[in-house]
């Protein structure tokens, strides 16, 4: 059975720039560890999903998204 | 591009949430007088909230946003400096104002024929 394809999420949101500052936003793009979901579940296109990366990155920077928690310490 | 176009910058401060307001506005002030910007400096005070994970011992900061335009990025450096020895701030990212990059933002005429296109994608799923 083909997996059904996923839409974009930012372009379903008229995002034209991913925002590093909106945390909320990216959040919903990391797993519970903190590590950047693959685009493979995001449904992000690959433009995108470049923005998204360095947004995280820019976020982590700034204590706005953790670069870990959970797991074991 | 050529040398002097003036650019949009974006600066994100992290200010010690132990420092007064007034204080934090008299840095700011500091800080972007050194800017001889273009136009106004625009900042975006977020206030006080927590830190996704310790910086200096501190579990909170004090966010501000701020917004300005440099066609001489020549005071760049110095300014960093003076960010980097402040004691106050415990971090900051100046980047590019994103905004500003790549294509023109849409026509009325482009965002409707684009719409358009979406809402025929509607159609088949």
């Amino acid at each position: 059975m083909r997996r059904q394809k996923k839409t974009d999420p930012f372009a379903e949101a008229r995002i034209r720039f991913v925002d590093y500052k909106d945390d909320r936003l990216l959040s919903r793009f990391i797993t519970e560890t903190g590590k950047v979901l693959p685009s493979r579940l995001t449904g992000a296109t690959a433009r995108h999903q470049r923005q998204l990366a360095k947004a995280i990155k820019k976020a982590r920077y700034l204590a706005l998204l953790p670069y870990t928690k959970g797991a074991q310490g | 591009m050529p040398p002097n176009t003036p650019r949009a910058y974006e600066a994100v401060y992290i200010f010690d949430s132990a420092l007064e307001d007034a204080a934090i506005g008299d840095k700011l002030q500091k800080f972007h007088g050194m800017l001889s910007a273009t136009g106004e400096v625009t900042a975006e005070h977020w206030g006080r909230r927590q830190l996704a994970y310790p910086i200096k011992r501190r579990e909170n900061g004090y966010y501000v946003i701020a917004h300005f335009t440099l066609g001489d990025t020549s005071v760049l450096p110095e300014f960093e400096r003076a960010l980097r020895l402040d004691e106050g701030v415990l971090r900051y990212l100046i980047s590019l104002h994103e905004r500003e990059l790549g294509a023109p933002p849409m026509s009325e005429e482009e965002l409707a024929r684009r719409k358009a296109a979406e809402d025929d994608d509607d159609d088949e799923e």
